[in-house]
């Protein structure tokens, strides 16, 4: 609210303190209001006015004051006074209405029209203040009113609304304290009291309650109760109107009737429970009352963001003491908070619930931005971090360390911002990209993007923008995409959309020009080549892609003219990439660099970020000084304050500068003297002098940081429920997580064995260096690029056209039925030299991606470590296998490889020219008819690559992993097979049963561990035979329940089966089960029997 | 080494054979020097950091002491085996032998990878070697020092735990530590000077002066960068000099025909040696393929880089003006290649002598731990003069007297000597 708006607040304006003075608050004049240099005699009668309705409101507050008199008396001479408040105190008359009943002067007639202002008693219109002239008058304001009067009618109104207030609680009390002063049993129970409370104060409250214990009582089997829903209950015709209509008269209601029903509803509670247990029941859904607005604001669909946040604002203000949800509410209330602001899937909210509170929420509805009457959501990245830190925040009472982590201040714009942004444009055309073809998607997305950068944002987000900016002045900004597909739950859109940096330096003019062009950039990354060719592949191209956005303070600090974090990285709970045979996969990874995260995150060409496995902090990738000389991080991303750009810089350079100003350098650096690496004591190291090596050495040694990794990754994983991914980043005094969301996960993969016969001549490969698992057993075509000959290559563009070819070919070949072979690593951007170049929509139907490291003279090249690449192909289970021909022991055809018949030419003839490079083999065609058979075994670390023939591979083919547990799949599935199984052995003759019904979670497949199966027999038989048939249940349900603890470890008590047996007239009466026979929601299924006699 | 499909242990009998065939050795010498004196093989348990305990199999071979204690390095590698060890401890005894330090030859170590093992498994592992060998080490029986994946920490743990059983300070009983730790300065100058050293000796034989002896070098690293440093001192200069590009993943060779200026390549250089390519060509260097510093009109060549870079391949494009070629690193010369060197009567400094300097510096440090006095560096490096120089020539004496090609004659002198202190000490 605009303070300026509240003219009260000057202490000169107000009348007098009492209570009552404040409607008079409303008629302060306010500067402005009117201009200055009016007429001298027109102040004057201003005055006048204003003298006139200041008496009015004396005179109406003091006849308020009056307790005591009947409210007819008491009205009647209000209405009386009103008049003298108005211009024309003589032909102007005023009439009070409350509910239903009129008091006024007597020959008091209404013209036909007159001002108006509604009487209201907590929120409900009960009446009306009127005030009419008996003659026409000159037009004023509001006809012949001015909106002085206006205001004062209001204030009339709001003053008896509290008058009634005032007194219905006074009489209330008075109630209250006689039967508390009654000795002895009270004669009226307390509920009775309360009851009796609220037909005085809030009759609408009290038919609430009505229903709702009208509806306890059914739901509990009181016949009455059920009876009074079914008749006259009045269904919603209590419930008031919300807002607006005012001025129009009030539809008559029957309180009389409703009242009534409310009476009857509470004889019958209290003929079935007991005096605690019905004020036990009043007290939680009074207290549920208070919070209906949240509930009917967040709970409903139809909500819009705007409309939600107003209700999260109002709960906030409110604050614990005033509002009080019930567990059940609260919970509702949650899950529908993390409906709209997060995700509908049920995988988040189900581990959301648990660790979010709804005042989380408060932080974030402050910072977001979002179009009017948006439906929009966070997006997934904002969605996982927020989760994340629920869960940290948790925990932070075990674990004091992981307590201490913090997230960056960040903004959000909803992800239906990106749509009001194309309407706004006119850019709809751009949605069609998606179902264009990918070289034509490629060739556009720079159009598109300039497209994007040149369009325009509505008023509404500049004006967040703006605040935005404001609140992040002096601190370089990230503007990331969170679109809500990106991070969901095996679909990690992992760099396909942007991040981009910002300076955040200039004016707020230049800032803000920087950072709509940013988003508008991340807009447009949604329609290029990358993403849509991921989704499509993953079926989700005709999902509708909303991208959210994250405008977050970038963690750091500054550093001579830069500004960057002291390090940070990308860590995984699950180690997908292990050097040793010692580390687990549950040891987890962690990529850390100096600086900006982006080299952790990103492949590099020609620097290493710092890998460790937290949970084996000792065993390092690299070993002797040499190695960790050379792997050591030698470069780093900082934003250069001064020129406003992104820039990688050399480690040295900066140290040499500018390291007495590096947080936390201390313990990142080794100092390198003479072939020795010296952690740094006392007031080392020297940088002027000292030769350092990035190494984070005393990070790892001498502080928690190890530690804190570890039980984060564990602590997440738990909470997710699956592996995570996260981005952290440190400024030198705290820890940042940045980012949190699901590792993708490799489970399909088993580990194949490896057959030991196989004569050498059918091998093509085979491995024994960081091997994972897998088996593709039918691969009938090869692309290799000769490492050696693509070495020879004299120009990078021919290089590129080696890139190029390889991507046509992935849209030529059989998916998922060919390999990639080539050197080095494979989609190097910078230099090409080192590998082939291609992006992941080029490689992304191949069933495998091996890198070979051919020995260089001495040296054997690095091959690609696990990066977003790596998670791609993870992802889309595409195999990587990185071959060390040169190592002992080791297979490597080069002759199948190099010498067998291409048939490059034949499919791309216009790269003909590169057909010793780029090698095609037909590997049936070559080898008499056999495929390509590679099996891969992580825990042996081998890997074999053979010819076999294809009908070997048909008979043991694998079937989807087994899994040690029951999912919830197979809880109902078997039940369901048992109660197949039961019908067709039962003997229908034999026990006289007509029908075999299933139905309840086992019918519906929502059975869990511990659900029985619940079963209608309809039966015609004798008391004999139904005991026989008892028996013969008996015997089932025992061993179900045995075989069913087998499975799950519960024990369930009693035997599996609940059976209900229906006899012929329950059917033709409809009783209890019955029902669900043929019924329209929910019914039985019924299972067929035995044939007869047969 | 360590992974040729030949056995090394056979290959380095056979070498010796051959020499103990010129010198004449009666079979007991030749069957005594064939094998080592005394081996070690041992196990050692080490609680690994997950409480579980791993067994580690440890060794050291003793080839012959008759010289002095035996001198030889500690390897950590998991497909090591005996014979390669056996292999390079004879080649220990050789080499001390040849610049005539007064030690013997050995070679230990652990079958480990330490890049599975933690450093403090390493530590474990260390201090467990040394508990199994500590009555057959020390400094006055038997000499460790770093090998393939060890390094000066190693060697510290080592000596801690061999100073704790014997309760004393033994600094002398392993080499290859820190400076200030027991370490000997002008321990990084050492192989390169060694280098320069006996080049300079060649020379002078030959009246060549080194001004009027430009040279080429293959390699940049430590050994490569103080043999140019000295050779420029003695008024040489080097005009071409290779290495490899990290970014470009091949080599190149920077050719300046007044000479290099070692200082501001230093300024271009990273630390493993690799030269900014365009800021050399900013310098005024001439950017050749890698394999060019071969072909240069140069008096010298000195390849300091890896093994197996002359060739039958490409031995002749050596230029005819190349007089003498010092190996700086081990085993650049591929055996056709060099009997191409000697037919065409170039002085060749085999790797054997030319690169002794690293382990004469090793015997210094030994030498200055036993006294507990340390040496200047101009000190160390001129006793390390006067070593190599009497290396030299005693093995280019020998040569020109049997007239031997210098390989041989290394050799024969290294093995001769060995077999004069068994036979004096009356073992065979």
């Amino acid at each position: 609210m605009n303070p300026s708006d509240r003219p009260g607040d000057r202490p000169g304006d107000r009348p007098g303190d009492r209570l009552g003075d404040r409607p008079g608050d409303r008629l302060g004049d306010r500067p402005g209001d009117r201009p200055i240099d009016r007429p001298i005699e027109e102040i004057l009668r201003d005055l006048q006015e204003r003298a006139k309705e200041l008496e009015c409101l004396y005179q109406i507050e003091e006849l308020l004051l009056d307790t005591d008199s009947p409210l007819t008396e008491v009205f009647t001479r209000v209405a009386r006074v009103i008049p003298m408040g108005w211009q024309f105190p003589l032909v102007c008359r005023a009439r009070i209405v409350y509910r239903g009943e009129s008091y006024a002067e007597p020959g008091f007639e209404a013209a036909t029209s007159g001002q108006v202002a509604p009487i209201r008693l907590r929120d409900e219109t009960v009446g009306r203040v009127e005030v009419h002239y008996t003659q026409t008058l000159p037009k004023a304001d509001e006809g012949p009113f001015l909106k002085e009067e206006r205001r004062l009618i209001n204030s009339i109104a709001e003053r008896i609304g509290l008058f009634l207030v005032h007194r219905d609680l006074g009489e209330a009390m008075a109630g209250l304290e006689t039967a508390r002063r009654t000795p002895g049993p009270a004669e009226e129970a307390p509920w009775l009291i309360i009851l009796d409370f609220l037909k005085r104060t809030d009759q609408v409250l009290l038919l609430r309650i009505a229903r709702k214990m009208a509806n306890h009582l059914a739901w509990n089997g009181v016949g009455d109760a059920l009876q009074l829903l079914q008749g006259t209950f009045p269904l919603g015709q209590f419930e008031r109107q919300p807002t607006g209509e005012e001025n129009q008269p009030l539809e008559r209601t029957k309180p009389t009737d409703s009242l009534r029903i409310a009476d009857e509803t509470f004889a019958i509670a209290a003929h079935h429970l007991t005096e605690d247990e019905i004020v036990h029941l009043i007290q939680k859904w009074i207290k549920e009352d208070k919070s209906r607005f949240l509930v009917n604001t967040i709970e409903s669909r139809d909500s819009s963001l705007v409309e939600v946040r107003d209700a999260l604002e109002k709960y906030r203000a409110m604050g614990p003491e005033m509002i009080e949800l019930t567990p059940a509410v609260e919970k509702g209330v949650l899950v529908s908070l993390i409906h709209a602001f997060c995700t509908d899937q049920v995988e988040f909210i189900n581990t959301a619930k648990r660790f979010v509170r709804i005042r989380d929420f408060f932080p974030v509805i402050d910072r977001t931005i979002f179009p009017p009457k948006s439906h929009g959501k966070l997006g997934g990245k904002s969605a996982g971090l927020f989760l994340a830190m629920a869960v940290l925040r948790e925990v932070r009472e075990r674990n004091p360390a992981l307590g201490r982590i913090k997230s960056p201040k960040t903004w959000y714009i909803t992800s239906d911002g990106v749509l009001e942004f194309i309407r706004y444009n006119s850019l709809e055309d751009v949605y069609n990209q998606k179902y264009v073809d990918i070289d034509q998607v490629r060739q556009e997305y720079p159009h598109i993007i300039q497209l994007f950068k040149n369009s325009r944002f509505t008023s509404d987000i500049l004006d967040g923008l703006s605040v935005v900016l404001d609140d992040l002045e002096g601190r370089p900004i990230i503007v990331r995409s969170s679109s809500l597909l990106e991070d969901r739950y095996g679909a990690a859109f992992s760099g396909k959309y942007k991040s981009l940096f910002l300076a955040n330096t200039g004016t707020k003019q230049e800032r803000l020009a920087g950072l709509t062009d940013a988003i508008a950039e991340v807009y447009a990354s949604t329609f290029g080549p990358d993403p849509i060719e991921y989704r499509a592949e993953r079926g989700l191209i005709d999902v509708y892609e909303e991208m959210g956005v994250m405008i977050q303070e970038v963690v750091g600090s500054r550093v001579g003219p830069y500004f960057l974090p002291s390090f940070a990285g990308v860590a995984f709970s699950h180690n997908e990439f292990r050097w040793s045979s010692r580390i687990k996969r549950d040891d987890g990874l962690v990529r850390m660099v100096p600086g900006l995260g982006t080299r952790a995150v990103d492949r590099l060409r020609d620097d290493y970020p710092m890998l460790l496995a937290p949970g084996q902090p000792g065993l390092r990738v690299n070993v002797t000084p040499d190695e960790v000389l050379r792997y050591s991080p030698k470069k780093v991303d900082a934003i250069n304050l001064e020129s406003g750009n992104f820039e990688t810089i050399d480690v040295s350079d900066l140290l040499r500068k500018h390291g007495e100003e590096y947080p936390l350098i201390r313990s990142m650096v080794t100092t390198w003297e003479r072939g020795m690496l010296r952690e740094p004591v006392g007031f080392g190291p020297d940088f002027e002098k000292d030769d350092l090596v990035v190494t984070f050495d005393g990070l790892f040694r001498r502080t928690d940081l190890v530690s804190t990794m570890r039980s984060l990754l564990k602590v997440l994983e738990e909470a997710m429920g699956s592996p995570v991914d996260i981005e952290f980043a440190h400024d030198g005094t705290d820890l940042y997580l940045v980012q949190c969301r699901p590792q993708s996960n490799a489970g399909d993969s088993v580990a194949a064995s490896i057959p030991r016969e196989i004569p050498d001549e059918r091998i093509v490969f085979s491995a024994n260096r960081y091997v994972s698992n897998g088996r593709m057993p039918g691969i009938t075509h090869i692309v290799y690029v000769d490492p050696g000959r693509y070495n020879d290559l004299s120009t990078l563009d021919e290089m590129r056209q080696v890139g190029r070819a390889v991507g046509r070919l992935n849209g030529l070949l059989p998916r998922r039925c060919f390999i990639l072979m080539g050197p080095g690593r494979w989609g190097s951007r910078g230099d090409i030299r080192l590998g082939v170049n291609v992006t992941y929509s080029d490689i992304n139907n191949t069933a495998m991606l091996v890198e070979i490291a051919k020995k260089k003279g001495s040296y054997v090249p690095d091959l690609s470590f696990g990066t977003h690449f790596f998670q791609d192909l993870v992802e889309s289970s595409i195999r990587y296998l990185p071959l060390y021909p040169d190592d002992p022991g080791i297979r490597f055809d080069d002759a199948f490889l190099a010498r067998s018949p291409s048939i490059l030419s034949n499919l791309l003839p216009e790269y003909a020219h590169l057909d010793e490079v780029v090698r095609v083999i037909d590997v049936p065609a070559v080898s008499n008819g056999r495929v390509l058979r590679i099996l891969m075994n992580a825990d042996l670390d081998e890997a074999l690559g053979y010819l076999s023939s294809p009908r070997a591979d048909a008979t043991d083919a694998v079937g989807p992993a087994v899994h040690g547990e029951d999912t919830p799949e197979q809880h109902w599935r078997w039940r369901l097979h048992f109660a197949e199984r039961i019908a067709a052995e039962l003997d229908p003759d034999r026990f006289g049963v007509v029908a075999f019904y299933v139905l309840g979670s086992t019918k519906n497949a929502t059975a869990g561990p511990g659900s029985d199966i619940d079963l209608i027999l309809h039966v015609r038989c004798s008391p004999e035979q139904r005991r026989e048939l008892d028996g013969w249940l008996e015997g089932w349900s025992r061993c179900l329940s045995e075989v069913n603890f087998l499975r799950t470890g519960y024990r369930t008590t009693g035997g599996l089966l609940d059976v209900h047996f229906l006899t012929d007239d329950d059917i033709e009466r409809k009783t209890s089960f019955a029902v669900k026979i043929g019924a329209i929601t929910d019914p039985a299924r019924e299972i067929p029997l035995k044939r007869r006699g047969g | 080494m360590s992974n040729k499909s030949y056995n090394s242990f056979e290959m380095a009998q056979a070498q010796f054979d051959r020499v103990a065939d010129i010198l004449q050795l009666d079979q007991a010498t030749r069957e005594f020097l064939r094998v080592p004196m005394r081996e070690f093989s041992f196990s050692i348990p080490v609680r690994m950091d997950d409480g579980m305990t791993q067994i580690f199999r440890g060794f050291r071979v003793q080839h012959n002491d008759a010289r002095g204690p035996n001198k030889g390095g500690i390897r950590f590698h998991p497909q090591e085996t005996v014979d390669t060890v056996r292999a390079l401890a004879m080649w220990m005894t050789w080499k001390c032998s040849v610049v005539d330090i007064p030690l013997g030859g050995g070679k230990g170590g652990v079958i480990c990878d330490p890049h599975n093992l933690s450093l403090r498994e390493q530590e474990q592992i260390c201090r467990g070697w040394v508990r199994n060998m500590a009555n057959d080490v020390g400094p006055l029986a038997d000499v460790p020092a770093p090998d393939v994946m060890t390094n000066a920490q190693h060697m510290l743990w080592m000596l801690d735990e061999f100073e704790a059983i014997r309760r004393g300070k033994f600094p002398g009983f392993i080499t290859g530590k820190p400076v200030g730790m027991g370490g000997s300065l002008g321990r990084t100058e050492a192989t390169g000077f060694g280098v320069i050293f006996t080049l300079r000796e060649a020379l002078r034989d030959r009246g060549i002066k080194p001004a009027d002896a430009p040279a080429s070098v293959q390699g940049f690293g430590n050994v490569a960068q103080y043999a140019i440093r000295l050779y420029n001192q003695l008024g040489g200069k080097v005009v071409c000099v290779s290495c490899w590009d990290q970014n470009d993943q091949i080599s190149y060779s920077y050719r300046k025909a007044t000479g290099v200026d070692l200082d501001q390549l230093l300024g271009i250089t990273d630390k493993f040696g690799g030269i900014d390519r365009e800021k050399a060509r900013g310098l005024g260097y001439e950017i050749l393929p890698g394999d060019d510093w071969l072909t240069q009109d140069v008096v010298v060549l000195i390849p300091a880089a890896i093994e197996n870079q002359i060739t039958g391949e490409n031995v002749h494009q050596i230029k005819k003006t190349v007089r003498v070629i010092a190996e700086g690193a081990n085993g650049p010369t591929t055996p056709d290649a060099d009997r191409v060197i000697q037919e065409r009567e170039i002085f060749m400094i085999p790797d054997f002598l030319a690169n002794a300097g690293g382990v004469t510096c090793s015997y210094f440090e030994q030498v200055q731990c036993n006294m507990n006095y340390f040496w200047e560096k101009d000190e160390v490096l001129g006793k390390l003069d006067v070593k190599m120089t009497s290396a030299y020539h005693a093995v280019a004496d020998l040569a020109r007297k049997r007239n031997l090609y210098m390989r041989d004659a290394a050799y024969v002198i290294a093995v001769s000597r060995v077999v004069e202190a068994c036979k004096g000490r009356g073992w065979i």
